[in-house]
Parts: structure tokens; C-alpha cells; sequence
């Protein structure tokens, strides 16, 4: 992952989680501030609910004291006070004094509590309300209660009230009241967004209207108390007010559930939360933009900064970084560009002293090498001149001599300076399939000779050759002068003998030739100045030996190693390239 | 006049218990019983059996003429009540008189042709139904309206009225509110009008109790267990249903013949006995402890009544659903019978409750009659309630020599009426 996507990938991150987290602030706090307004609403739903049924009440406690109050009941109460009384005659009474004040159930008492008439079951005359001739009744209290109003087919709920008619002594009840059922809680006005449900307990299983509601109505049915509860989900959820519903006993008849839709409060968080993506996409999108940009702007020099170190890395030095910024990056360039200002004038100043050591190095060998047969022959030349002063006759023996001599020391300055010739001029290599054992073994026989000869230590020679090699494409000449040149340095660095190995075998990418000596070894710096051209640490070589065999190598596009330390010998390695098959 | 029932035909061959009092106003039997119970001459003036009563000879009034002007002949009223008798007995008809032959005896001939099923009718050219009534029917709407004329040549003299029109399908109500505002002179009473009227001064002419309310388990359909039907007889609060519904019309009987008729109605219990009843729920499975209860969605009362047992059962445990639908396992009916008779009203009431043919009976001895009724109703099989009488109430402007203006088994003496003209 490049420094810029991750950077970009931070910058949206901390914007997408800025967004959720305001989202969810402004959503939470909106969220609670209008659910203290839903409460406040459906506690004023639910006072506006009560304040009507209240006045339901009242209607049908104004409804019975008419019927009390008419004079045909009253009558009916004179009758009913009388001796032997027959009330058979009014046993039809009922029905049209509650149809005439809309009264769903009408009931004559008389003064023992049985029924004279009964609106809602005319058939149950003379049974008895004995619950009426309690002198605790709830219903002398209340003028208004609920009530399960016996049915021919089950009961019913009712708001029932009571009024009396004295007439002397006895007493006539008019009972009467009208069904609370959904048809009467849909003649309620009610507010909009408000449902009313009425749970009756029928003393059978519990069958609530609604399943979501079954748990509060179990509530309401443990605690016989007022219940609140949100029950639903999303834009189904409503609140409700669960109201029990107690007759003249205090016994549970039903439970009245009030509930107001919490719609408008699910759509307006559902406005939220959707006016939190939408901003929070754009937002994040936007951040996304601007990121880019931002991003692309800071790292932009960074990478022409890597660009830059990879240029210098891979030897290219004059690379520079452009950055026309004053900040860090900026200073970070200018620093760069300086850096490898610096190290190209530090290199170029390494290569004027290198070339001047090598100047020197090679007047001083050339002087060296030079100095050796100019002696002798400075030597022959006094001889000669001296000879022919002194001893005139014996000159021309001495002249034959010296003349010798001369061509003799002649011969080895030409020698000295063909080598030199020769490394100068290197020629191209002329390349073909060759197999390195085959290099390795004539480069060891070649040598062998040497190796034994009386007037210095023995050293033991040793061939290790790995098998089935695949070819490499050479110069044979030129590889096996390398591989002399290496042999006769480990000749000269084992002078107290030792044993000297020629081991090829294979690498990563081809072959792999090592020319190994148990001799003194040398130094890390020794080591590091190797390679470099008349650089010598044997008292009477040129310099040029490695010299060539590096050049020979690189000429076949391999590579050359050393590995040394001192007393324990040192191995050349050489890495070729195999013909791939 | 106004009536509840619908009266769609007035062929006495129908035996549509509801024709029968308009078909005494238009036909005549060869016999008739008064209001003793003795049978008196009708169309035939005198009659003789056999020894062994398998052979009655009827001789016939002379000089009696249909409607439509013809004689009344041996070989007309032969025709007619051949078709009444077929499979029973064979009808002989000769100069002046009828010969019933039967290859068993037959007491009860006699009695039998006093029902109004044995009223002689004959077609007239026309195709319509003449009798030998004191009225002619003039335009028959059926189950709507009924005119008669007066029958100039009456056997028995010109009735006073000259005319009587006949309203259907009115209302206890209507009807009572159509007496009150003089749009009808004689009218039906229902139980729950009787109170009013009588306060009202309205005069009202009851017949004997003449009609049997009955619960009647279904032949075939009935519950099987006869603890059921027993506890529904015992949880019946027969003096409550008295006492208010029925405004003390009737008497609570629990036998199937009225005890003026029989004379031994008293020994049959009507008494409501809720503790046995209970004891004899607990021991029905709780499934078979519901039935419905039908009854004739056209009788009000009926199902106030219905509703009332369905209260009383329902504190001994049952649970009946009252229904106006036509159910045929338990039943709410009226028994109308005819004869004063009682081994013939036995029979009426028995087929009308379902119940099966009275056996044993012979010539009527109280103690037979007493043991048939009392198979009839082992096991329940029917629940007697009350016997109602039929009232009437007539109008201001009614007049009769004697009242009241019907017989002791309801039938209108319409023929001894007459009405005084408006001033």
C-alpha cells in the first residue's frame, strides 16, 4: 500500500467516523428531545381520552336519573310500594325507557332487588341484584362504574349507573348503562393518530386483541395499575397507556389500552438518519476528493523524493529532486539535492585521487621494474668503459660480454613493457560453448609442474568439479588466462606450500569457479584494492595479474569475489552466466 | 275483524288448524258438540249405530241448500267425507241419510265428524268452495283478507250481520291499537294486551284453554338421554312465565289434555323442582348439557317464553340457545285441538307435539285416557307448559243476545252478532 492511499484511507476514515459520530449525537439528541414531546402529546391524548370517557360518564348517569326521574317510573315505584304488588304488567317497561334515552341496558329493581324489567334480557325477570341492596355498594359512591351486564348469549361491559325512586318506604332501582365495547370507544373522539383497544378478562384464556400487546395487559393484570409501555417497532411503534378497568368489587373487568402512534416520531428519526447518510456520504465523498487532492499535493514530492533516491541507489547521481515548497518536504529536497551534489563531487574528487594513486602506483612500478635492468646495464656500460680504459686488451672480451649482457637486460625492459602493452590492450573475447571443468582442469595442469619443483614448498594440488555443469559462453583462452593468472597468485601467497583448489559448481543463475589457497591471506583492505590495476602486495609482481582477470571476467558478464582473511587463505570466486537449454 | 294467523286456504280437507274457526262460519258437520261437551245436530238431525258400533247411519237435515243454491245431497256429504274416512271406513249414501260402514268399531264416529275437518264443502260450477254455512265466502285474498257474505238461505235462519270483513296477519299490537280507534269490532287478544283492555273496559270473550304450549323433543333428533329432557321439565319456573308473561291467561298444566277436558291434569307435577333438576345435570357430560332452543319466528310470545327457559335452564346447568331458526331437537309449539272430545284432542295434541299415537284408549274411560297420556309423556319426550285459551276483544258497537260471542272451544259466534250502526 503506497504512503498515499494510506494516507488517504486515514483521511477518510476520521471523516466518515466524524460524520457517524455527529449523525449519531444530532440523531440521539433530536430523538430524545421529541420523544419528551411524543410523552408530553400522549399524556395530553391521553387526558383529552379521559376528560371524553368522563363525560360519557356523565351522560349516562344524566341518562338514568331521566328515566328515574319520569313519572311512569315513578309510577311504577308507587305500584311496586303497594301491598301485593303486581308488577307483572311491567315487564316490558324496560326496553322502551332505555330505547327512548339510548340506553343499551335498562333494568327495574324492586325494592328486594328482583328484577321487575330488564331491557337487555327481558326473560330474566324476578331473578335477583343482590349486589343493588348492599348498603356498602361501590355504586352509592361512584354515580358511574363498569360493570359485566349479564347477557342472554355471555356479558357485556358496560358503564353502568344507578338511580333510585323512593316511594315511602320502598325503593325502585333504575339501572342502567351503555356497552363499552370498540363500537363505543369509536365514538369517542379521539385524536388523530390515537387508537383506543379494550381487553376485556373474560375469565377465560387470556386472548389479547394484540399480541404485541399481551405483555402489558399481563402487567396491568399483576400490578392492577396504570402501565406505559412502547411497544412495535419503527413506524408500527406506538405508545400505550394501559388503563385497568375496575368494577364495583375492585375486580379487574377489562384493561383499556390508549395508544398513540409514535409514526410521526419513527419518520422524523428516519428523516434524520437519512439526512445523516445523505450528508454523511457527500461529506465523505467530498472528504474523498479533497483527500485526493490534498494527498496527491503532500506526496507528491515525497515520491519525487523516493524517485530521486531510487536514481541515486541505482549509481545514477546527478539526479535531483524539484520541490518549490518552503516547508519541510521543501527543505527535505533541498537537502537531498545537496546530498548528491556533495557525493558527486566527493566521487569525482575520489576518482582524481585514485587516478593520481594509480599514477603514482605505476610510475612507481614502472620505475621499479624499470630500475632493475637499468642497473645492470648502467653496471655493464662503466665495465665496459672502464675496461677499455684500463685493460684496452681485454676489452673486446669484456665488450663481448657486456653487449650480452645488454641484450639480455634489453630483452627483459621489452618484456616489462609488453606487458604493460598487453593489459592495454585486451582483446574482445571470441565466444563459444565451454564447458569449465575442462578450463579448470587444463588451468591446473597447465600449472602442475610448478607445484612440485625441489627449490620451494610442496603444495598439493586439488581439483573439485561438480558433474553435468551446464556450458557457459566464453572465451576459452581468455577464461583459462584467468584462471592461471589466480593460480599463480596462489602459488606466490603459499611460498611455505599449502593446498591449492580449483572447485566449480553451480549458483542461482549459472556456474560458479573458486580458486582457493591455505596461504597468508590478506587484509580488508588489501581485499577492497584488490582488483585495482598495478596494485601489487608481492615484492616483484606488476599489479596487472588481477587486473586482467577482472577484466576478463567482466568482459564475460560475471562476476568476481574475493573472500580473505589473514592466515587463513583466500578464495576467488567467479560467477558466469549458463547457457539456458 | 282483524286475525295473526294467515289463513291460505279454507278447504276443510287441508286440516290447517288456524282455517278452522272461519270454516265454522262457512260449513257445517252432521254433528256439533256444545258447550257441555254433548253432541247436537247439525246437518245430519239425528243418527244411530249398530250394536257393535261399526255401522252409523246419519240422517240428514232436509231442505238445506250450498251457498251456490244447490241441495245439499246424501251423495254430496257421502263424496265428502268419504275422502275424510278413506282407509277407515266406507260412506254409503242413500235417499235421505248416510251409512258409515267400518269392519271395527267406531265409537268415536260421531265426535270425529263434529271437527271441522269433517265440515261438508262442494265445488260449485265455478270451481269454488261452497258450503252450507251461514256465511258465503264473497272474495278470498289468501293470507290477507277474507270477505263473507250472509247466507240468505241459511238452514238456521239469516245471521243478523250482513257482511264481516277479515283482516290477516295484523299484529297482537296492531290489532288492539285497531280496536282502540275503532278500525276493527273484533279482534284477537294476546296475553300482553289483555291488562290494557281490561282497564280499558274493553270487552273480552275467552275461550276455554284450547291451545297447549309445549316444549316438544324431536322424533329422531331429540337428546338421547332422558335426564336431559327430565331436568328441563323440572328447571321450568311454569308460575313466573304465568304470573307475567302470559299475565295469568292460561292455566300451568303438566299434562298434554287440559284439566277441564280431563279432569286429572292435577295429577301430572308442573312444579319447578331445581335441586333435582341440578343433580340430574351433574350427571350429563358437560357437552351434552347444551341444545337449541326453537321457536316460531312469528309468535312474539313465544319467544319471550322461549328466552325465559332459556334462564331457568340455565340455573340448573343447560344451556339453551334460543333460535327462530327451524330446529327440530327441541321445540317451543302451540297445540291447537278441535274436539272437545278428549280421546280425539288427545290425539290432536299428540301428532301436533310429534309424540306417537295414543294406544289403548278404547271408548275413553278416564282411567284409560289417564294411562295413555301418561305413556305418551314418560321419558319426556314432551314438556307441557300451559293451556291458553283463545280471547277475543270486541268493539263498542258489537251486540249479541248473549255473550260472549264465542264458544267454549273459540269458535265466533259470528252467526248470533250483529252491529249497531255508527250515529
Amino acid at each position: 500500500m503506497t504512503f498515499r492511499t494510506r494516507l488517504l484511507g486515514i483521511i477518510v476514515l476520521m471523516v466518515a467516523a466524524t460524520v457517524a459520530l455527529v449523525s449519531w449525537i444530532v440523531a440521539g439528541t433530536t430523538r430524545r428531545a421529541f420523544e419528551r414531546m411524543d410523552d408530553a402529546r400522549t399524556a395530553a391524548l391521553v387526558g383529552q381520552f379521559r376528560r371524553e370517557f368522563d363525560s360519557r360518564r356523565a351522560e349516562v348517569v344524566r341518562r338514568v336519573d331521566g328515566i328515574a326521574n319520569a313519572p311512569s317510573t315513578l309510577q311504577i315505584a308507587i305500584d311496586a310500594g303497594g301491598p301485593n304488588p303486581d308488577l307483572s304488567r311491567y315487564v316490558d317497561q324496560a326496553k322502551p325507557l332505555a330505547d327512548a334515552q339510548g340506553l343499551d341496558f335498562l333494568e327495574l329493581v324492586g325494592n328486594d332487588g328482583a328484577i321487575i324489567s330488564s331491557a337487555q334480557w327481558p326473560a330474566r325477570f324476578g331473578y335477583k341484584e343482590d349486589w343493588i341492596l348492599d348498603p356498602a355498594a361501590d355504586w352509592r359512591r361512584d354515580r358511574a362504574f363498569l360493570d359485566n351486564v349479564q347477557l342472554p348469549d355471555g356479558d357485556a361491559l358496560a358503564l353502568v349507573s344507578v338511580g333510585v325512586v323512593e316511594a315511602a318506604d320502598k325503593k325502585l332501582y333504575v339501572v342502567g348503562g351503555e356497552r363499552v365495547d370498540q363500537q363505543f370507544l369509536a365514538s369517542l373522539v379521539l385524536p388523530a393518530g390515537m387508537r383506543v383497544v379494550l381487553h376485556r378478562e373474560t375469565g377465560a384464556a387470556p386472548a389479547p386483541v394484540d399480541r404485541t400487546l399481551g405483555p402489558i395487559i399481563d402487567r396491568v393484570r399483576r400490578e392492577r395499575r396504570e402501565a406505559v409501555e412502547t411497544v412495535g417497532e419503527s413506524a408500527a411503534a406506538e405508545t400505550i397507556h394501559a388503563i385497568p378497568l375496575l368494577g364495583r368489587q375492585n375486580n379487574l373487568l377489562g384493561v383499556l389500552l390508549v395508544a398513540s402512534s409514535r409514526r410521526e416520531l419513527a419518520e422524523l428519526v428516519q428523516l434524520i438518519r437519512t439526512i445523516g447518510f445523505v450528508a454523511g456520504g457527500t461529506g465523505i465523498l467530498v472528504a474523498l476528493v479533497l483527500a485526493w487532492w490534498a494527498t496527491a499535493r503532500v506526496t507528491r514530492p515525497v515520491q519525487r523524493l523516493a524517485e530521486g533516491a531510487r536514481d541515486v541507489a541505482a549509481g545514477n547521481w546527478n539526479a535531483s529532486v524539484e520541490v518549490p515548497s518552503g516547508d519541510e518536504i521543501g527543505a527535505l529536497a533541498r537537502a537531498f539535492n545537496q546530498m548528491t551534489h556533495q557525493l558527486i563531487e566527493q566521487r569525482d574528487r575520489l576518482l582524481q585521487a585514485e587516478r593520481v594513486a594509480a599514477w603514482r602506483e605505476l610510475a612507481r612500478r614502472l620505475a621499479h621494474e624499470l630500475k632493475n635492468p637499468l642497473f645492470p646495464l648502467q653496471i655493464t656500460v662503466e665495465n665496459m668503459k672502464r675496461a677499455r680504459e684500463r685493460y684496452p686488451d681485454e676489452f673486446e672480451e669484456v665488450f663481448q660480454e657486456s653487449t650480452a649482457t645488454l641484450l639480455t637486460e634489453l630483452s627483459n625492459l621489452k618484456q616489462i613493457i609488453g606487458r604493460f602493452s598487453d593489459f592495454a590492450k585486451m582483446p574482445p573475447p571470441e565466444l563459444e560453448q565451454v564447458d569449465v571443468n575442462e578450463v579448470a582442469e587444463r588451468a591446473m595442469s597447465l600449472y602442475r609442474a610448478q607445484l612440485g619443483t625441489p627449490d620451494r614448498a610442496p603444495i598439493v594440488p586439488r581439483l573439485e568439479l561438480t558433474g553435468s555443469l551446464p556450458p557457459v559462453e566464453a572465451d576459452p583462452e581468455q577464461l583459462g588466462r584467468a584462471l592461471g593468472n589466480l593460480v599463480l597468485n596462489a602459488i606466490d601467497a603459499m611460498p611455505n606450500g599449502g593446498t591449492l583448489t580449483i572447485r566449480t559448481g553451480r549458483n542461482s543463475s549459472g556456474v560458479r569457479i573458486e580458486v582457493s589457497d591455505t596461504g597468508e591471506g590478506l587484509t580488508k583492505e588489501e581485499c577492497e584494492r584488490l582488483f585495482t590495476p598495478y596494485y601489487t602486495t608481492k615484492a616483484h609482481g606488476t599489479g596487472l595479474g588481477l587486473a586482467i582477470v577482472q577484466s576478463v571476467v567482466s568482459d564475460h558478464k560475471g562476476k568476481i569475489a574475493v573472500e580473505s582473511e589473514p592466515g587463513k587463505g583466500t578464495t576467488f570466486r567467479i560467477d558466469l552466466t549458463a547457457i539456458q537449454p | 275483524m282483524e286475525m295473526r294467523e294467515r289463513v291460505v286456504s279454507l278447504d276443510p280437507t287441508d286440516k290447517a288448524v288456524p282455517a278452522a274457526g272461519l270454516q265454522m262460519l262457512i260449513f257445517d258437520r252432521l254433528v256439533r258438540f256444545d258447550d257441555s261437551g254433548r253432541l247436537q245436530p247439525g246437518l245430519a238431525v239425528s243418527w244411530q249405530p249398530d250394536n257393535d258400533r261399526k255401522r252409523w247411519e246419519f240422517r240428514l237435515r232436509p231442505r238445506v241448500k250450498f251457498h251456490d243454491g244447490y241441495p245439499l245431497s246424501a251423495a254430496t256429504v257421502a263424496g265428502a267425507l268419504q275422502r275424510l274416512l278413506a282407509g277407515t271406513a266406507t260412506v254409503a249414501a242413500s235417499a235421505d241419510s248416510i251409512v258409515i260402514q267400518s269392519d271395527h268399531a267406531i265409537p268415536s264416529l260421531p265426535a270425529e265428524l263434529a271437527l271441522p275437518a269433517a265440515s261438508i264443502a262442494a265445488r260449485g260450477p265455478d270451481g269454488t268452495l261452497v258450503g252450507t254455512g251461514p256465511f258465503r265466502v264473497s272474495r278470498f285474498d289468501p293470507a290477507r283478507h277474507l270477505s263473507l257474505a250472509a247466507f240468505e238461505e241459511y238452514w238456521a235462519g239469516r245471521p243478523f250481520l250482513d257482511a264481516v270483513e277479515i283482516e290477516m296477519g295484523r299484529s297482537p299490537r296492531d290489532q288492539f291499537v285497531d280496536l282502540q280507534l275503532g278500525r276493527a269490532d273484533l279482534v284477537e287478544l294476546s296475553p300482553s294486551e289483555m291488562r290494557p283492555a281490561t282497564e280499558r273496559g274493553t270487552r273480552s270473550w275467552n275461550s276455554a284453554p284450547v291451545e297447549v304450549l309445549a316444549l316438544a323433543f324431536g322424533q329422531g333428533h331429540a337428546p338421547e338421554d332422558p335426564r336431559l329432557r327430565e331436568a328441563l321439565a323440572l328447571a321450568i319456573d311454569r308460575a313466573a312465565i304465568h304470573n307475567v308473561l302470559l299475565q295469568r291467561q292460561g292455566v300451568a298444566n303438566g299434562a298434554l289434555l287440559p284439566q277441564w277436558l280431563s279432569g286429572y291434569a292435577f295429577l301430572f307435577p308442573n312444579q319447578m323442582d331445581l335441586v333435582r333438576a341440578r343433580q340430574l345435570v351433574a350427571e350429563l357430560a358437560p357437552a351434552d348439557r347444551s341444545l337449541p332452543l326453537a321457536y316460531d319466528p312469528a309468535d312474539a310470545q313465544a319467544r319471550i317464553i322461549a328466552e325465559r327457559i332459556a334462564v331457568n335452564a340455565r340455573d340448573a346447568g343447560l344451556s339453551l340457545q334460543v333460535t327462530n331458526q327451524p330446529r327440530t331437537e327441541l321445540r317451543l309449539v302451540r297445540v291447537r285441538f278441535t274436539s272437545l272430545d278428549p280421546v280425539a284432542a288427545l290425539a290432536e295434541i299428540s301428532a301436533g307435539l310429534g309424540l306417537p299415537e295414543a294406544r289403548a284408549i278404547g271408548s275413553g274411560r278416564p282411567e284409560l285416557l289417564y294411562n295413555a297420556e301418561r305413556s305418551l309423556l314418560e321419558g319426556y319426550k314432551a314438556v307441557p307448559l300451559f293451556d291458553l285459551p283463545e280471547t277475543y276483544a270486541a268493539g263498542p258497537r258489537v251486540r249479541m243476545w248473549l255473550e260472549p260471542g264465542i264458544s267454549r272451544m273459540g269458535w265466533l259466534q259470528l252467526a248470533d252478532v250483529w252491529v249497531e250502526a255508527v250515529p
